[in-house]
């Protein structure tokens, strides 16, 4: 199967600190990558890096065989870890930004999201939660028809209720022939929506493989396995 | 760029308008002021005066919020959104650039024409609008250049401060230091000022704008000259001998706010660190 990214001796420093150290990785076409690890081993920092707002220090990062520019960023659909959206803007305003700048922007979709999560399309980006928000950035991201997906913490900081909304936004909204990134430390949450897991530990990849394999392989769960590697 | 230019826009033009009708209203209360409070100087009423500095104030406002756009994407979270579109650098800056422009010229000639069709309406002022435009035609090379040396120059300063945001954020990673940008600006300015009088010294060629001959500088000592650097251009007006252009100074300008511009466009492209 083809790579839709190919990461070669990345690395990353911040004065004196690594924050990747010499990283490789590939990600295959089609699957859904989970990337695990606790605060401070290196997922956003690879995120930036492929979304093209980072620059590596060291190393080669190809997404669809291109380096990170102007067409990376027209296949790849971001969801970031923080309020991204212009302050202005009504909700209907966001999906009108997305459809005019993105051409493989599915508006009925969009459409069809904001209503399963019960966003009304003349309310402000500043007037909603923190809930209301993560959805709505979502639905926006999910509503293209991007080859790769990067999801940074999606469900990070939401209510139980919003974050079972999220997950089945993920997987009913996820089309076979692109691929997904998703950081996580919530693992037990969205374990069964990996195809593959990347464990990250201090800018290193520690572990990776396919998840039903790690599972038979180690006999636990990958929620389990996260304790195991990052609990010592 | 056309689509980014529009959301620009959208994103902007609220604040525009109400900063249009502050400048207004004030504007309204002065020359009411004036009207009803003598108008032969003597005695230039204090609400006048004040109202006056609300209109600085307003404009100061103005140009701080527009020219505070673009640092907006260099260090808040909307650079998220705007960094990770399929845009290249130039076209973002170019449409932050145009946006800009556009409302310098709007907030520029609305209160200009405002306040002139109001002094009409109170004043009961005769407006000579041929006698005006007579006058401009018989200077017009030389009105026209000073205007274009102006919006030139003004362009420039613009570019120059956007490549200084952009640096002063790659230059301390992660560090957001208030006036950084301000310093770099100033010290950009001074070298660019100081190596334009440089070179118009080293290559003192004028050209003329009404007869466009090319002189050098001595053949014009002998006008009551006005020199202006205007970071644009440097411009000589002699009265009625029509306008003098240092041509290798605006030629060395024109280059400066090309580099500045493709310099900010490659650096949000290439070196951004979000």
């Amino acid at each position: 199967m083809r790579n839709i990214v190919e990461i070669k001796g990345l690395s990353k420093s911040y004065f004196n600190k690594k924050a990747l150290n010499n990283l490789a990785l590939n990600i295959e076409e089609g699957k859904v990558v989970g990337i695990l690890g606790p605060n401070g081993s290196g997922k956003t920092t690879l995120i930036k890096i492929l979304t093209g707002i980072l620059r590596e220090t060291k190393g080669e990062v190809l997404i669809d065989g291109h380096e990170p520019g102007v067409y990376t960023k027209s296949i790849v659909s971001y969801l970031p870890d923080r309020n991204f959206l212009y302050n202005w803007m009504t909700i209907q305003d966001a999906l009108s930004f997305y459809k005019d700048f993105y051409k493989d922007f599915n508006e009925k979709r969009a459409y069809e999201l904001l209503d399963f999560m019960k966003l009304k399309r003349d309310m402000k980006v500043t007037s909603l939660s923190k809930g209301m928000t993560e959805k709505l950035n979502l639905t926006l991201v999910l509503s293209r028809n991007a080859k790769l997906y990067i999801l940074d913490e999606p469900i990070a900081g939401v209510d139980p209720v919003a974050r079972d909304q999220i997950l089945d936004a993920i997987i009913n909204n996820y089309n076979e022939n692109s691929s997904m990134i998703i950081t996580t430390h919530l693992v037990r949450d969205m374990e069964n929506i990996f195809d593959d897991v990347v464990f990250l530990r201090e800018g290193e990849v520690y572990l990776t493989g396919n998840a039903e394999t790690l599972r038979e392989e180690k006999g636990m769960q990958i929620d389990e396995l996260y304790k195991e590697i990052f609990g010592e | 760029m056309g689509k980014y230019i529009k959301y620009e826009i959208k994103g902007s033009y609220k604040v525009i308008l109400g900063i249009l009708a502050i400048v207004l209203i004030a504007s309204t209360v002065i020359q009411v002021n004036v009207r009803t409070g003598g108008f032969d100087g003597s005695r230039f009423p204090l609400v006048a005066f004040l109202f006056s500095l609300t209109i600085f104030g307003t404009f100061l406002t103005a140009f701080l919020f527009i020219v505070g756009s673009f640092r907006k994407e260099l260090y808040e979270d909307r650079g998220y959104l705007t960094f990770t579109l399929p845009l290249t650098g130039n076209q973002i800056v170019g449409g932050k650039l145009i946006v800009a422009i556009m409302w310098f010229i709007v907030l520029g000639f609305v209160t200009l024409l405002y306040n002139i069709f109001l002094a009409k309406i109170l004043f009961d002022i005769y407006l000579p609008f041929k006698e005006m435009f007579d006058v401009f035609n018989t200077f017009s090379k030389e009105a026209i250049t000073f205007i274009i040396t102006a919006f030139i120059g003004g362009v420039i300063t613009l570019i120059l401060i956007y490549f200084s945001m952009a640096l002063s954020r790659v230059s301390i990673r992660n560090k957001k230091i208030g006036g950084l940008w301000f310093i770099i600006f100033l010290i950009l300015n001074a070298l660019v000022a100081y190596f334009n009088v440089k070179i118009n010294g080293l290559i003192p060629y004028y050209l003329n704008l009404n007869t466009l001959e090319i002189t050098h500088l001595k053949g014009l000592e002998y006008l009551p000259n006005i020199t202006m650097n205007m970071n644009g251009a440097s411009i000589t007006m002699g009265t009625g001998e029509g306008a003098f252009i240092g041509i290798a100074g605006m030629i060395y300008n024109l280059v400066v706010g090309i580099v500045a511009f493709l310099g900010t466009g490659y650096i949000i492209e290439n070196k951004i660190d979000l």
